[in-house]
């Protein structure tokens, strides 16, 4: 497919003085003020877009200033959205951009404030962040044109509530995970050390103890030992790498690189089951790499001289010990003089991070000391040792960035967001940019491929069918009532499993007496004491049940003041009638309710059979491909298409 | 490898991540002239600074108008009635402190006519909406110098892009899914008898399990040519029993094959032995060249080439030299490290073989070459098989009676690239429209409308060269094209900006494979189409 039938049609408006007027009063939300985000602000701006509102939580890096072209060196370190904002401002005073330092996850950007804007625009570099801003325009319906670009490579897509594929209907890939077993005993590729370094060695001396890493806890279990011995094993473990009172950072570095890449690793040569089908690890001993190591460590320590906030960002193990070609991969001692120099340099220059430092793909010295220990645990393993660079492009997953890819992406982003406010949705195109030279099967070059947008996936557990929002007061609502009134009985789900992120909450027959006595404590809890954060405004909280084969999300908004009157249940739920998915077994009847849904999708009686009070609209989703009657477009389409009148005035201004 | 100080490489950390530091370092010795800096020139420009050239030269005559402002994020009012070659340059100039920058407040019509000699001292000309009659001019010029030249424009909702240079040679084409020639089909002796010291009823189950999957089909080769007059499996019959004589290897309990992971990736892999053991033919072309008859000018890539040939003829019998990258394979570190360093060291000894014929070239030819590091023979071994030579077309065959008619006659039937074909013709169209009345479509006075007739007879006469009838989006896409008014819209600009640095790049760092013919991009429908002509 290609966008042929798009042209003509978009010339003949882009010109025209009702689009002018509507591209400067439309309220815009962009998200991001990265790579994407400076090309954007610009493009918009010169477009003759007005009133934008960008949000982003970042500050601005010296690896930002290849691409994110708004930022000078002088800015480092400021927020991004706010040097941003006036940057282009400065330029374009006509432009009012106004924007926020803050996480796009935060409570106070709920629905209720996404549906201030006509369009969202997202420059993200997160799959979370990006999720959940899909989550907020589906629930606040407003079109969402979302982005995304890796060095060479782009796209671009448009997502409009029922009348587009929202973006999570095609399920996306998620951060490949390794056993736990291989990064604690058995690496056997730099990648399994480079984590074992970045989430377990790092997190343990720098990072906040109370954090126990995944890896950590089900390690212990792994090797087979009780509960009781797991915990008291972990925090033995854990006071190890506490620095005792009047210990020197030499020593202390000292005392760790003995313990993990020689006391650890005889421990787990001695677990002999591991080595029958494997060569075990050889210790690394200290003294012996001593005479190459010892030049560089200072046994007093290192101490803060007039060095500026400014140097201690910029401390680097590396230069102090002169190692400068960051590509090519250490020798053994210099891994060991690394190791030692960078967590002296922690505990004595940066002590006020210790005990809550974060890893940074941007903090020289994080990376070094987990280039350092890696390569170090590589040696033990027979691991070939990586350089720097490539270390820390592993460690922090590190996405290649250009500015070509960001200029042109921009460019398509603002391109279909005038599309929009041109009326003209069915006109909008996902559009893939390719690495260099793509050859399709046609032989014909492309760089840009466009492609038809696809309707809305009916099985999307987030757009779908099972699109709910929930007004409820989640301060005096417990759990038990969600759980009964909202829950059972409005959506007649038999036993449900709750889940948001950080916590999960399960029924059923095959839970086992202690696990039901778990959960039940969570029953009296008010929403918002819940474990992780709680259920609170703007929560996103997943609904499911195995039996039903159905799943739901439910977007919930706090809402404290009730008329009784009107609503006397104090609490309202919107949005879409779920439904089972289609391939659901139908054979399960002696589930309550739901199962006659299945087949219930244009049939309105019977739902109202299911549905003591149909609380919300219950209309069928269409979603083959055909194409649709006016009658069947979704709201936001209607509004959209109302513009569409702009084609035949066509007013040159010139 | 060229070593980077630290704050650069941390300022370039994500791209030095694509095209490495040596591609850095060509970038950052690049002279760059622009001429024309409206939109499309000023954020063409602005991607390249970003990415680090050495310097550059804007020339423009133009002085900064009120609606320069509308459009050009590199310009501000304080910049009004002065040169835009200067508000330009200077803005540049802050966005990368290592990147000089200078500019000429002249048209580059008349430097063109003028002072031909004035563009030889640079890697790459980018010239930005420019006519036809003076980009061909300009071609002449670049060509005789050897100097790269990137035509870009933007004209309202359509844009363009082509390169122009007599030759462009690619070393490091960086292909998507690149699948190393591991030599199961002919292993080296060395391979043979590294995997031929494996005996596989003699292993215990757990060496049985780790025996790596090259291992294991350079045996089954080895038999099955054996049993075969020395020939590999051919025809699907033969391959379906190559696949059982492996699977016949494996252990079984009570008759049934036991799960081996190096078993299934063996099985997997099976293909390598019969696929992919020639010389690809975009290399043989290099290999037949004219260029391979060498004198003592021969450019580096022509001499390597060279000694590369000699190699296949002598030591590599038919063979280019082995890439000895090993893929990831289930199997002990131990073994996978022996079997790696066997692969390591015939690759080692392949470039050490092309070195020695390279110093016996470069002497013969008296060559005018000072050194070429083994870093540099090490990476030709090792992209020998996706070497590629581009010869672009001249713009005088594009726009003249050899350009290729027959592409765009087809094109223009061909329902994915009807639009774009007509915009290609009808931005030809607009030129020609200029040489008569000396305006563009839709810009004078009198209301676009009344223009359509006008272009649409020199429409109608390019298209009759080209021997093809009206596409069904004639009459509409004439209409828009005397609409647009030859302006440059921002965001259009600013996606054929990015594409355009993005050629650039790849043709001053000489990685990836830059577009061969003429690229449309249409920002109606949001296609693309590359013609070549």
């Amino acid at each position: 497919m290609n966008g042929e039938a798009a042209s003509p049609g978009w010339p003949q408006v882009v010109r025209a003085k009702l689009l002018q007027q509507r591209m400067k009063e439309a309220k815009i939300l962009a998200v991001g003020a990265g790579g994407i985000g400076c090309e954007l602000l610009k493009t918009l701006a010169l477009s003759g877009f007005e009133n934008v509102q960008v949000v982003d939580m970042d500050t601005i890096e010296t690896s930002n200033l290849n691409r994110q072209f708004l930022f000078r060196k002088r800015h480092v370190g400021q927020s991004k959205a706010k040097v941003a904002a006036e940057a282009v401002q400065r330029f374009r005073p006509s432009c009012k951009i106004n924007a926020m330092q803050a996480n796009i996850k935060e409570p106070q950007y709920n629905v209720g404030w996404f549906k201030g804007f006509d369009l969202v625009l997202n420059g993200l570099d997160n799959l979370d962040a990006r999720r959940h801003v899909n989550r907020l325009c589906l629930a606040a319906e407003v079109p969402l044109v979302e982005s995304g670009t890796a060095a060479y490579l782009g796209q671009v897509t448009v997502h409009i509530k029922g009348t587009y594929e929202c973006f999570e209907c095609q399920p996306k890939a998620t951060p490949k995970t390794y056993p736990v077993c291989t990064i604690r005993n058995t690496p056997d590729k730099p990648i399994h050390c480079i984590v074992w370094a970045k989430d377990l060695l790092f997190q343990r001396l720098f990072g906040r103890a109370d954090v126990v890493s995944d890896l950590d806890e089900a390690a212990e279990k792994a090797e087979g030992e009780t509960e009781g011995d797991a915990a008291a094993a972990a925090e033995q473990e854990a006071s190890f790498f506490v620095r005792q009172t009047g210990e020197s950072s030499f020593a202390y570095a000292d005392r760790v690189f003995h313990r993990v890449f020689c006391f650890d690793i005889e421990r787990v040569i001695s677990m002999k089951d591991l080595w029958k089908t494997r060569k075990p690890p050889v210790p690394l001993r200290l003294d012996e790499l001593r005479h190459a190591a010892a030049g560089a460590a200072s046994t007093n320590g290192i101490h803060k001289s007039s060095s500026s906030q400014q140097a201690t960002a910029d401390l680097s193990a590396c230069r102090l010990l002169g190692i400068r070609d960051s590509h090519a991969a250490w020798s053994t001692a210099q891994s060991a003089q690394v190791f030692l120099m960078a967590t002296q340099l922690f505990l004595d220059l940066r002590s006020d991070e210790v005990g809550a430092a974060v890893f940074d793909k941007d903090d020289a010295l994080a990376v070094e000391f987990v280039a350092a220990a890696s390569n170090l645990r590589s040696t033990c393993y027979s691991i070939s040792p990586l350089s720097l660079f490539d270390i820390k492009g592993m460690a922090g997953n590190i996405v290649h960035a250009i500015a070509t890819t960001n200029a042109i992406v921009s460019g398509l982003i603002v391109a279909e967001a005038i599309k929009l406010l041109a009326g003209m949705p069915e006109n909008c195109r996902a559009t893939h940019l390719r690495s260099s030279v793509h050859t399709g099967r046609s032989g014909r070059e492309r760089i840009i491929g466009p492609s038809m947008l696809e309707p809305p996936n009916p099985n999307c557990p987030v757009c779908g069918t099972a699109q709910l929002s929930l007004e409820i007061d989640t301060h005096k609502t417990t759990f038990k009532e969600l759980l009964d009134r909202v829950v059972r009985r409005k959506l007649a789900v038999a036993q449900p499993t709750i889940q948001y992120d950080g916590f999960m909450y399960e029924e059923g027959p095959d839970l086992d007496e202690d696990e039901v006595a778990d959960y039940a404590k969570f029953l009296g809890r008010p929403l918002h004491t819940l474990p992780a954060g709680g259920i609170k405004d703007s929560s996103v909280v997943e609904v499911s049940d195995q039996a039903q084969k159905l799943e739901l999300s439910i977007i919930v908004t706090h809402q404290e003041e009730w008329d009784e009157e009107k609503d006397p249940e104090a609490f309202s739920l919107g949005g879409k009638l779920p439904v089972a998915s289609a391939d659901a077994p139908a054979e399960d009847s002696s589930v309550a309710g739901l199962s006659s849904l299945t087949g219930a999708n244009d049939d309105d009686e019977g739902i109202e059979e299911v549905f003591e009070e149909p609380a919300f609209e219950a209309r069928p989703n269409l979603t083959s491909k055909r194409k649709r009657s006016d009658e069947e477009q979704s709201p936001i389409e209607k509004r959209l298409k109302a513009a569409n009148n702009l084609g035949e005035d066509c007013e040159v201004i010139d | 490898m060229v070593e980077i100080k630290d704050p650069k490489s941390k300022k370039y950390d994500r791209q030095l991540r694509i095209w490495g530091a040596h591609g850095q370092a060509a970038l950052e010795s690049a002279k760059i002239c622009l001429l024309n800096c409206g939109p499309t020139g000023s954020e063409t420009l602005k991607n390249l600074v970003l990415g680090g050239i050495a310097g550059f030269t804007i020339v423009d005559g133009s002085k900064v108008e009120q609606q320069d402002l509308g459009n050009n994020f590199l310009l501000s009012e304080a910049d009004l009635g002065h040169s835009k070659a200067q508000g330009v340059s200077s803005l540049l100039k802050e966005l990368n402190d290592s990147v000089t920058g200078g500019f000429v407040e002249t048209d580059p019509e008349q430097l063109i006519n003028d002072q031909p000699a004035f563009f030889n001292n640079f890697s790459l000309v980018i010239a930005t909406q420019l006519r036809e009659a003076t980009m061909l001019k300009l071609d002449d010029i670049c060509r005789a110098e050897g100097v790269k030249l990137l035509a870009v424009r933007s004209y309202g909702l359509v844009a363009t892009l082509r390169v122009s240079a007599a030759e462009h040679a690619i070393v490091e084409t960086k292909p998507d899914n690149a699948v190393g020639d591991l030599r199961f089909h002919a292993p080296w002796k060395e391979l043979h008898d590294f995997a031929m010291s494996f005996k596989l009823a003699e292993m215990d189950e757990i060496m049985h399990k780790h025996l790596p999957f090259a291992i294991l089909l350079i045996q089954a080769v080895g038999h099955w040519k054996a049993g075969h007059q020395g020939k590999l499996p051919s025809g699907s019959k033969e391959r379906t029993d190559f696949k059982a004589l492996l699977k016949s290897w494996q252990r079984q309990i009570d008759g049934i094959p036991v799960e081996e992971e190096n078993f299934s990736e063996a099985m997997t892999n099976a293909s390598k032995v019969w696929s992919q053991h020639g010389i690809p033919s975009e290399v043989q072309a290099i290999l037949e060249d004219d260029c391979m008859n060498l004198n003592s000018s021969s450019s580096t890539f022509w001499c390597l080439a060279a000694a590369l040939k000699r190699f296949i003829e002598q030591e590599g019998q038919g063979c280019l030299p082995l890439e000895g990258t090993l893929p990831d394979m289930h199997a002990t570190t131990d073994l996978y490290l022996q079997l790696q360093r066997v692969y390591q060291t015939k690759a080692e000894s392949d470039v050490t073989a092309v070195e020695t014929h390279l110093r016996a070239i470069l002497k013969d030819n008296a060559s005018s070459i000072s050194s070429i590091s083994r870093a540099e023979v090490k990476l030709f071994c090792k992209n020998a098989r996706h070497l590629r030579l581009v010869r672009f077309r001249r713009l005088s065959e594009e726009f003249g009676i050899s350009c290729k008619h027959n592409v765009l006659r087809q094109a223009l039937t061909a329902e994915d690239q009807a639009t774009n074909a007509t915009l290609y013709i009808l931005l030809r169209a607009v030129d020609r429209f200029y040489e008569s009345h000396k305006h563009f479509p839709g810009t004078f006075d009198s209301p676009p409308e009344s223009e359509i007739p006008m272009l649409k007879a020199k429409a109608g006469a390019l298209l009759s060269e080209v021997g093809a009838s009206p596409s069904p989006a004639w009459d509409d896409c004439l209409a828009e094209m005397c609409r647009f008014g030859a302006g440059e819209l921002h965001c259009v600009a600013a996606i054929i900006a990015g594409m355009a640095a993005q050629e650039g790049i790849k043709l001053l760092t000489k990685q990836f494979v830059p577009q061969s013919g003429t690229l449309v991009y249409n920002a109606m429908g949001s296609t693309t189409s590359v013609f070549c002509l």
